[in-house]
């Protein structure tokens, strides 16, 4: 079912719009004026690099998982637990961190992926809320409502100023979104896609169905982890509201709008999503509805939500160039609403 | 001793059956309709906030009241099926789209409610009284009992709508295979407005007998919601007497954890269970209907 919903992915070269993006993506702090702007343009990436793993997960594999936010909230709190209690470097518990989510989602991953669609969701959601719930209860530990405290990155004893924050924030940022477009274009990605359209001709076809989506889960817990701690160094803060539904919903949100499975998504999705409120503000007391509203109009009219618009234009003009057989005009036709 | 567990169980028994009623509805949508629908506890917390609406600053009595609440929620449901439903399926979007479509709706909702009656938690009035009585060693009061007794009402009308009418059959058929249950001359865009609408009834009667028990405040929906699914899932989400049952046991078992355990770790300690169980029964505890389907 989910194969009428998804578009397959186009195998165009990408590496100059992904160029583009990251270029856009430098010059932005300079076009900035304000500290609150750029924070903004912080949370864009953050939500992205998140997303990016979901889009992997769901986009791609057709595994929902509704648990990344906790992983999410795992990987902050690891990162500042892991420099305050055990007086870690930033690197050492940038790495330590991602280990951990690593082994914790495989712990996790190995029974829970025996379960299918909504029994999936539900029970990761489940995951999700165990998590909230020990970061706002067990307070001599992560600090209850007020969370835990990051230490700010420094550079040769010198606190790391908010535009070379941002550029740490991008670099990874970066490094992510190019592994998830190289993933995509690889023989991997379309593992995954076989698994999303049908896991039992995938395994008939030789994809090693467990393996991989175990595999894909891990890696979206160490992107959202990484988002984490991206989060950490820009709020210096981390505390239970990384779990709670709201992340899940703008997660949601973020795929849906930028579109599932695409490559493009999660970040077109993500600066929709963080400016949006912004942007909203002038509706006052509306503007939980008109939010609401503005989903399901994307869900109705964009089905495969901004960048599927892009990549599906440049694929049926790909496509037309080739000329292909009536046939396949005919098929094509019937696959495209 | 006796008394205490019989108090929990009571208490239990109680939020059980909202957990139970909520499980319920969205299980009788999802056999008709396959969709998962994120606003159930948006129609709870309608229904709650409505007998704050009708009861206190209308003033109606409460059959009226009761009345007015459910037109209320069938027009929320209603919107919820042509705004979201319909044209999402005539897209031909998976299950799980539709579910973030439910859940937009669910934030629509939200927001108009919280422009109405604002963040704040609100006295909702009992439907009836809320003196204490004892039947022999227990102590209750007629809301609490009423509750309980709606929701073998409810389960009991379900069963028989479902199982010993015709036209249960033919919402049976629909949740099987809608394209042939269509063919056979089944409506099945009517049957699925019907399990909204019904399922929007039962959970905004069940939020208004609880509403004096657990408090309205319009933020009330999500949590109810997800306790919903975890009953449903628990118990199964297949047949809607599993999703009562596991709300039951949810129900049940928040309550004796609070009450010999600690309250604070109540609630991750059922979604830890929940997990648990979900890894050694990935169909729920009686969901075989939905293992037999596949």
């Amino acid at each position: 079912m989910a194969a009428n919903t998804v578009p397959g992915a186009p195998r165009s070269p990408t590496i100059v719009p992904v160029l583009v993006v990251l270029a856009l993506g430098i010059a932005l702090p300079f076009l900035l004026t304000s500290g609150f702007h750029l924070r903004l343009a912080m949370l864009v990436w953050i939500y992205a690099i998140l997303c990016m793993g979901f889009n992997l997960l769901y986009g791609y594999s057709g595994q929902i998982s509704l648990g990344s936010p906790a992983f999410y909230a795992i990987g902050g709190y690891a990162f500042a637990m892991l420099q305050t209690m055990l007086g870690m470097g930033p690197v050492s518990a940038f790495v330590g961190s991602l280990l951990l989510v690593a082994v914790l989602s495989l712990l996790i991953g190995l029974p829970l992926l025996r379960l299918r669609t909504h029994y999936l969701a539900m029970a990761t959601l489940a995951f999700m809320l165990v998590q909230n719930g020990v970061a706002n209860r067990w307070i001599n530990f992560t600090g209850g409502q007020s969370g835990v405290a990051v230490p700010p990155l420094e550079w040769g004893g010198e606190p790391i100023g908010r535009m070379g924050i941002y550029f740490v924030i991008l670099a990874l940022a970066a490094a992510v979104f190019i592994f998830h477009d190289f993933l995509i274009r690889s023989h991997l990605g379309r593992a995954m896609q076989a698994i999303r359209d049908d896991e039992t001709a995938a395994q008939a076809l030789g994809v090693k169905v467990t393996r991989m989506k175990l595999a894909v889960l891990v890696l979206s817990a160490v992107m959202a982890a990484i988002a984490g701690v991206c989060f950490g160094i820009t709020s210096l803060r981390v505390d239970p509201s990384l779990s709670e539904f709201h992340v899940l919903v703008s997660l949601l949100t973020i795929v849906v709008v930028g579109g599932l499975g695409t490559r493009f998504g999660p970040i077109l999705g993500s600066i929709i999503v963080v400016l949006l409120p912004q942007l909203l503000h002038e509706f006052g007391e509306l503007e939980t509805v008109v939010y609401g509203l503005f989903i399901l109009l994307f869900l109705l009219f964009l089905p495969h939500g901004l960048s599927g618009l892009l990549e599906r234009r440049e694929w049926r003009l790909r496509r037309t160039e080739k000329k292909p057989a009536p046939a396949v005009t005919r098929n094509l036709k019937e696959e495209l609403p | 001793m006796l008394m205490k567990l019989s108090y929990l169980l009571l208490a239990g028994l109680t939020n059980g059956s909202v957990y139970g009623l909520i499980g319920l509805s969205l299980s009788v949508i999802y056999g008709s309709s396959r969709v998962i629908n994120f606003a159930q506890g948006e129609f709870v917390m309608l229904g709650a906030m409505c007998a704050v609406l009708f009861m206190v600053t209308l003033a109606l009595p409460w059959p009226l009241a009761m009345l007015a609440m459910i037109a209320v929620v069938v027009v929320a449901a209603l919107a919820l099926d042509y705004g979201v439903y319909r044209p999402l399926m005539k897209r031909k979007a998976a299950p799980l789209t539709i579910m973030i479509g439910t859940l937009a709706g669910a934030i629509v909702v939200y927001g108009l409610a919280f422009l109405l009656w604002g963040p704040d938690q609100r006295y909702v009035p009992p439907v009836l009284s809320l003196t204490p009585m004892r039947i022999g060693f227990l102590v209750t009061n007629a809301q609490q009992i009423s509750l309980i007794a709606i929701f073998f009402a409810f389960l009991v009308a379900t069963w028989y709508l479902l199982y010993r009418t015709r036209f249960g059959l033919t919402v049976r058929a629909t949740g099987v295979n809608p394209k042939v249950a269509l063919l056979m001359g089944i409506r099945s865009e009517r049957i699925v407005q019907f399990s909204f609408i019904f399922s929007a009834t039962i959970s905004g009667v069940a939020g208004m007998m609880v509403g004096p028990l657990l408090g309205g405040h319009v933020g009330m929906g999500l949590l109810l919601t997800v306790k919903g699914f975890m009953a449903a899932i628990l118990g199964g989400l297949g047949s809607p007497f599993a999703a009562a049952a596991g709300g039951i046991a949810i129900g049940m078992m928040e309550a004796l954890m609070a009450g010999y355990g600690t309250s604070l770790y109540a609630e991750p300690a059922i979604f830890v269970l929940i997990l648990l169980v979900l890894i050694v029964r990935p169909y729920g505890l009686l969901g075989d209907y939905e293992a037999e389907r596949r």
